[in-house]
């Protein structure tokens, strides 16, 4: 097929098309040059993504612009990458094509319907022959229903899956279906690169190896199939008013990054009464601000200047059955952040101590291990330090992990209280009214 | 010279100590997310998945503060495939996810070691196999990782083991997969990324910035220049990007220097060759560990990720027994360190590998260079490795 240079400035002057006599790919690849022509589009400013399969060797004709080929079906994922780098960061240029085949637009309808959603400025040509042409000629999800392919050969039992429609269902702002031999192929080609924001134009063909030899078919039998399938031919919806991807994204990064918080920072005060490491075990149930208490804790060590660990755990669902912290302090590098020992095990609620069984507490302690518990707990063995406090009634299941910790340090004092009732206050108000009266008498 | 420490001055060292402390509670994961920027990332597309899901978290704010973006995609094969079209674009890219999502991306991660793309996946491992268990740490994704590609070629494999070094390694990955173009794993694991720690950012290291070299149209090399060009073993051909004046030509197929689909070709077979040239011609330059050595020692304790910090631990009790112990901690996993690790176990008659799987991933790798040692495996599933297991070994 030889052309004027004139006629060729986004494909290699002189290319033969690599596909078989009759094939729609030709015509399909030749509108989209002239579409670019039509626009008058700096090749530097085009990239044109190829999928797997035979409409995916394009890549190789189109030599004056960028060129993807990429793995099957992930086309429109690397397009849309590549578009929204383009537009959120650099110079908002490019115009990003994908050409993809029937086989390709299934295996990745998500990258398309996820480009629609996003609206990202990319154009999705799905150049549907109906089945996959480059293997041999088996059924695809877009071969209509009887179709007859070597894989399907009583005829498709499925019916093909209507692109377009998911692309509307996907709200897709431009979406078309048409015919390789479309006099306006072009123009509607050109209206799609055009388009601000993502576009579709699937284009019915025929392979000539494998579909017409299998199916009584012409070229001109293309819009009574589609018909069949109760598939619209046309342009069917042109609606630019969602804004393009980076455009909303520009808006919204705008209004909303004051919101972003800064990154907190602590100058330790260097006052602490330890000189050693130690481990705190905290054991309760979801919801009631066990692994937030622990994080209180570790706040308020390293404003006394001390290095902290927090390591915590639950089950998969957050809000649910137990949670467990392990907090080690220490004036001294902390590197296994397991408690193999601990100094201080709190327990405010039976998930928590179940657990705590499960992971074999009683034997992650020493003599001097003290145990601080609500008062409804039964830890179930003897010979240990155990104080049993009323918490859940002083401090409301919500807060009694918080009383107990806050308990520890206002007895034990690993370092002064006041940074603790400092950073509790802050987030409760003021220290003596976070728990009820009979709490600060313990 | 092949042990680097991380850290120049020891954090209780008197050199450190006149500096002022600015602490700050992070995660691993958290400390992924800063080091990323510091590294100059722009653009990260997460998918959520426990452990990995801080990183998201933190770059969704982080980036449009920082003339980036983070976007959500809906699954980990977009994920990294928008990644890899926003670095094919120019922009500096990462994930992040676990070993299910892993499972998902390698498709993707061969496409970009195989059309020498630069980007960066962080792996936060979690129970398996399968979908394991999302809340459970483990060790268990460093063969996966490692070997997901078709051909064995090498993907670099950093591993930190503590957040503030999650922050160093980021920085080192980004300059890694810059330089070599090439997908980089940053390793972690649920400990590391979930657990929250004090970090004093004045002790951080200062790493720079490395940025890939692009070519532009004017460049005085141009005619030479080839997408995926090379004269040398260790050379790494100038990146041409999306939308600038140099055409792109990329592919995931095979392909000659051009980067144009060809079929029994020597100059395409040497092309793919070149993809593990390249990283072999670097590997030295690319060992990342930490020898803690000890005159006269008979064993040597080797570890990375979570497990390093408890192997420390261990040392640190078989010293106060009187034992003579010296310990490698391992980042750079792979290319793999193996003149590091043979030089720092050449004294010791005994090699203990610490790693939190079933077989001892790391240890089957290492047999052929320690072949003359006895090597011993401490190794567990579901539960973190404790001091008093890796202990145990070194005392019998």
């Amino acid at each position: 097929m030889m052309q004027t240079e004139e006629a060729c400035s986004y494909m290699t002057f002189g290319a033969v098309m690599p596909f078989c006599k009759g094939c729609g790919h030709s015509n399909i690849l030749k509108k989209l040059n002239d579409a670019m022509q039509m626009l008058h589009l700096d090749p530097m400013d085009v990239c044109l993504v190829t999928d797997i399969g035979c409409i995916g060797l394009a890549d190789a004709l189109f030599d004056k612009v960028h060129t993807v080929h990429t793995t099957h079906g992930r086309s429109t994922g690397f397009a849309t990458g590549i578009a929204v780098a383009d537009k959120v960061l650099a110079q908002k240029k490019l115009k990003t094509i994908v050409l993809i085949g029937d086989g390709g637009s299934m295996i990745g309808l998500l990258h398309i319907v996820n480009a629609a959603l996003m609206n990202a400025d990319v154009t999705v040509i799905v150049a549907n022959n109906f089945l996959f042409g480059m293997t041999g000629g088996q059924t695809s999800s877009l071969t209509p229903e009887h179709f007859n392919t070597i894989t399907s050969p009583f005829g498709s039992m499925n019916p093909s899956l209507d692109i377009c429609s998911i692309a509307d269902a996907s709200k897709a702002g431009f979406i078309a279906r048409k015919t390789a031999t479309d006099k306006d192929l072009t123009q509607v080609i050109a209206d799609a690169i055009a388009f601000g924001g993502f576009s579709i134009v699937e284009v019915l063909e025929l392979c000539t190896e494998h579909g017409t030899k299998r199916n009584d078919l012409k070229g001109n039998m293309l819009a009574k199939m589609a018909e069949a399938e109760g598939h619209e031919l046309g342009i069917l919806k042109n609606d630019p008013l969602r804004k393009e991807f980076s455009l909303k994204y520009h808006d919204d990064v705008e209004v909303h990054k004051g919101e972003i918080k800064p990154l907190k920072f602590v100058e330790p005060l260097d006052n602490y009464n330890i000189n050693r490491a130690n481990g705190f075990v905290i054991a309760g149930s979801a919801g009631e601000r066990v692994q937030s208490s622990a994080g209180m804790l570790s706040e308020a060590s390293i404003k006394s200047g001390l290095n902290v660990t927090q390591k915590n755990d639950n089950p998969v669902t957050q809000g649910s059955g137990f949670s467990l912290s392990e907090v080690i302090i220490s004036p001294n590098e902390i590197n296994y952040t397991g408690v193999s020992s601990a100094d201080y095990v709190i327990v405010v609620s039976e998930n928590g101590l179940k657990e705590l069984k499960g992971q074999k507490i009683f034997g992650r302690i020493n003599d001097k291990t003290m145990f601080i518990v609500d008062e409804s707990i039964d830890l179930g063995k003897e010979g240990l330090n155990v104080l049993s406090l009323p918490l859940r009634k002083y401090c409301g299941a919500d807060k009694a992990a918080l009383g107990a910790v806050d308990y520890i340090i206002r007895k034990f004092e690993p370092f002064p209280h006041e940074i603790f009732a400092g950073i509790i206050a802050k987030k409760f108000g003021e220290y003596g009214k976070i728990f009820k009266e009979g709490y600060y008498e313990l | 010279m092949y042990v680097r420490k991380y850290f120049p001055g020891n954090k209780n060292d008197s050199t450190m100590a006149v500096l002022t402390k600015k602490l700050a509670l992070r995660s691993g994961n958290q400390m992924v997310a800063e080091g990323a920027i510091k590294a100059g990332c722009k653009f990260f597309a997460g998918y959520p998945i426990t452990p990995a899901s801080g990183i998201y978290k933190g770059l969704i704010d982080l980036l449009p503060v920082n003339d980036g973006i983070a976007v959500s995609s809906p699954d980990e094969i977009s994920a990294l495939a928008y990644c890899v079209g926003a670095s094919m674009r120019g922009f500096k890219s990462m994930t992040a996810t676990s070993g299910p999502g892993w499972a998902l991306m390698i498709e993707t991660v061969q496409y970009a070691l195989i059309t020498e793309t630069p980007v960066v996946i962080c792996v936060v491992q979690r129970l398996g196999p399968c979908t394991g268990g999302a809340t459970q740490g483990g060790q268990g994704d460093i063969l996966i990782t490692e070997f997901a590609t078709s051909g064995g070629f090498t993907i670099p494999v950093l591993y930190p083991s503590t957040a503030a070094e999650c922050y160093e390694m980021t920085i080192e990955a980004f300059n890694w997969a810059e330089k070599y173009r090439t997908p980089v794993v940053l390793l972690s694991d649920k400990e590391i990324g979930m657990t929250t720690e004090s970090i004093d950012y004045n002790a951080l290291e200062d790493i720079k910035q490395v940025n890939r070299e692009v070519i532009k149209h004017d460049d005085p090399m141009i005619d030479k220049w080839k997408m995926y060009g090379f004269d040398s073993p260790d050379m790494i051909a100038k990146f041409a990007e999306i939308g600038g004046k140099v055409k792109v030509t990329a592919t995931g197929s095979a392909h000659n220097a051009m980067g144009n689909l060809k079929k029994n070709d020597p100059e395409t077979i040497s092309t793919i060759k070149h993809l593990e040239d390249k990283i072999q011609a670097h590997k030295d330059e690319m060992v990342r560990v930490k020898l803690d050595a000890e005159a006269d020692a008979e064993t040597l304790v080797i570890s990375f990720g979570i497990t390093a910090r408890t192997m420390k631990d261990a040392v640190k009790l078989a010293r106060s027994k009187g034992v003579k112990v010296s310990s490698l901690t391992i980042h750079s996993m792979f290319p793999i360190p193996e003149e590091a690790i043979t030089s720092a176990a050449a004294e010791c008659s005994r090699v203990i590998i610490a790693e939190e799987n079933l077989n001892g991933q790391y240890r089957t790798m290492l047999a052929e260079i320690l072949k003359l040692k006895e090597v011993i495996g401490v190794n567990s599933m579901g539960y973190m490795i404790t001091p008093e297991d890796i202990l145990e070994r070194i005392m019998q």
